[in-house]
C-alpha cells in the first residue's frame, strides 16, 4: 500500500511539472499584462480605453474552458495551430491578464488625488509619480485580490487536461482509471492543497511586509 | 516676485476666479482670507499649476508661466490641507524623494539637509517613522519640511491647519511663523485670523472670485472698510470663540 502511494505520487508529481510551468509563465506574463492594461485604462486615450474594455469584457465574461477550446481547436481553423502547452499558456495569460487589468485599475484608482498633486508640486513627472508613488501604494491594496487570483490559477490550471496536457490532475485521472482506485485523486487533492497553502503563506508574508505603514 | 494679471478660471459654468490681479514682492507674507467658495484655494492652485487658468497672465520672478509649469514647480513649494504625505515612505524618505528623483542630488547631501529641516520643525526623532504613526500636527510639519527640501523661493499654504484638532494648530503655525522671519515669500490661505494678523505683511480678502481688499492687516482687522469684510469677520470670530 505504502509502495503504491509512493509510486502514484511520483507519477502525479511528474504531471505537476506541467502545472508548475504553466503557473509560472501565466503568473509572470499576466501580471505584466495586467499592469499595462490598467495603465491603459486609466489613460485618457478613448481608443485605448475602448479596446481594453472590450478585452476585459470578453475574457472575463466567457468561460476559461471555452477560451481554451478556442485557442486549441478554434485557432487552427484560422490557420494558427498551437501545441497544447503554448495554447494553454496563451489562453491563461490573456484570461488572467484581463482580471489583473481590472484589479490593478481599481487599485490605482483608489489612491487619493492628493498623492498625485503632492508628487506634481514636488516636480515629479508622470513616470516617476506612477513608479515611485502610485504603484508601490497600489501593490499593498491589490495584494488580497491578487492572492485570490493566485489560488484560482492553481485550480484553473487543471482545465488544461481537456486539451490533452499531462498535468497534475490528468496524471491522477490516468492512475485512477488504470488502478481502479480513488487514492490518486486523494493524493492529487493533497498536492493542490499543499500548493495553495504555500501561495497563501507567501501572500500573507507579503501583506505583513507591506503592513509596516498604515 | 509674483505678478498676476487678470486671471480667470471657471469650472464648467462656475466662474471661480474673475479678473484677479495682484503682485507680491520678495519676502512678503500674504494671508488670503474670505468665505469658503470665494476662490482662495483655486488661486493658490492656479499659481503652482494644479489648475490651468482660462485667461490672464502669470509671472514668477519675471518669467511667464505657460502650460508647461516647470518654472512654477521649481520656484514654489506647496503645503496642502490634507498633508498628502507619501504613506509608504518614512518621514526622511518623504523629504529626500524629490531632491533625489527630480534634482538628482547626492543622497548623503539630501539626507543631511532633510535632517536639518526635520530638526527645524522639531521632528528629527521621527525621521524613521511612517506618516501613519504621526499626529496631524506632526504630519503637517513634515509636509512643510518636505516642501522646503526643494529649496523653494515661494511657499504656498492651502489651509494648513484646517484639518487639525484645535490643540495641534499652534505647533504648525509656529513653524510657519518661523519661516516668515526667514524672508521666504509666502501665500497662506487661512481661517486663523489672529495668525493672519500677526504674521502677514498684507492680507487679501477674497469674495466671489475677486480680491476685494488688498491691504495691511491692521486695516482689515481693526478698521474694516467694507460691510462684507465686517460681516465675515464677525461670523468667523464668533465661531472661533465658541470653539475655544
Amino acid at each position: 500500500m505504502f509502495d503504491y502511494i509512493v509510486n502514484v505520487s511520483g507519477y502525479i508529481l511528474e504531471g505537476s511539472l506541467i502545472t508548475f510551468q504553466l503557473y509560472l509563465v501565466t503568473a509572470v506574463f499576466s501580471v505584466g499584462l495586467g499592469i499595462a492594461g490598467a495603465l491603459g485604462k486609466i489613460s485618457k486615450i478613448p481608443f485605448l480605453q475602448a479596446i481594453l474594455s472590450f478585452y476585459t469584457w470578453v475574457f472575463r465574461g466567457t468561460p476559461l474552458l471555452l477560451q481554451l477550446f478556442f485557442a486549441y481547436y478554434g485557432l487552427p481553423v484560422l490557420g494558427i495551430t498551437l501545441q497544447p502547452f503554448p495554447a494553454a499558456a496563451l489562453t491563461f495569460i490573456i484570461n488572467y491578464g484581463a482580471y489583473f487589468t481590472e484589479i490593478f485599475r481599481g487599485g490605482i484608482e483608489s489612491i487619493p488625488e492628493g498623492q498625485y498633486e503632492a508628487a506634481e508640486v514636488l516636480g515629479l513627472n508622470y513616470r516617476q509619480t506612477m513608479s515611485r508613488i502610485i504603484i508601490p501604494q497600489t501593490v499593498k491594496r491589490v495584494l488580497p485580490a491578487t492572492s485570490n487570483e493566485a489560488i484560482n490559477l492553481v485550480k484553473d490550471s487543471a482545465l488544461v487536461a481537456v486539451i490533452g496536457l499531462g498535468d497534475l490532475l490528468r496524471s491522477a485521472k490516468v492512475s485512477v482509471t488504470r488502478d481502479f482506485s480513488i487514492i490518486p485523486f486523494i493524493i492529487a487533492a493533497i498536492f493542490y492543497l499543499v500548493i495553495s497553502s504555500i501561495i497563501v503563506t507567501v501572500f500573507r508574508k507579503l501583506e505583513k511586509k507591506y503592513s509596516v505603514y498604515e | 516676485m509674483i505678478k498676476a494679471k487678470n486671471i480667470c478660471k471657471s469650472f464648467t459654468d462656475l466662474e471661480v476666479l474673475s479678473n484677479v490681479s495682484f503682485a507680491v514682492k520678495q519676502g512678503e507674507v500674504i494671508s488670503i482670507i474670505g468665505p469658503s467658495g470665494s476662490g482662495k484655494s483655486t488661486l493658490l492652485r492656479s499659481l503652482i499649476g494644479l489648475e490651468k487658468i482660462n485667461s490672464g497672465q502669470l509671472f514668477i520672478e519675471g518669467t511667464q508661466v505657460k502650460d508647461d509649469n516647470k518654472i512654477a514647480y521649481r520656484k514654489m513649494g506647496m503645503v496642502f490641507q490634507g498633508f498628502n504625505l507619501f504613506p509608504h515612505k518614512t518621514v526622511l524618505e518623504n523629504l529626500i524623494e524629490a531632491p533625489l528623483v527630480v534634482n538628482k542630488e547626492k543622497k548623503a547631501l539630501a539626507i543631511k539637509r532633510a535632517e536639518n529641516l526635520l530638526k527645524k520643525v522639531g521632528l528629527f526623532d521621527k525621521k524613521n517613522s511612517y506618516p501613519a504613526q504621526l499626529s496631524g500636527g506632526q504630519k503637517q510639519r513634515v509636509a512643510i519640511a518636505r516642501a522646503l527640501a526643494m529649496k523653494p523661493d515661494i511657499m504656498l499654504f492651502d489651509e494648513p491647519t484646517s484639518s487639525l484638532d484645535p490643540e495641534l494648530v499652534g505647533e504648525v503655525l509656529t513653524v510657519i511663523k518661523d519661516l516668515a522671519d526667514e524672508n521666504i515669500t509666502m501665500l497662506i490661505v487661512t481661517h486663523e485670523m489672529g495668525f493672519a494678523r500677526d504674521v502677514s505683511d498684507r492680507v487679501f480678502f477674497m469674495d466671489q472670485g475677486k480680491i476685494i481688499s488688498d491691504t495691511v492687516p491692521e486695516k482689515i482687522f481693526v478698521n474694516p472698510e467694507s460691510k462684507r469684510i465686517q460681516t465675515f469677520l464677525t461670523k468667523i470670530l464668533s465661531q472661533n470663540d465658541s470653539s475655544q
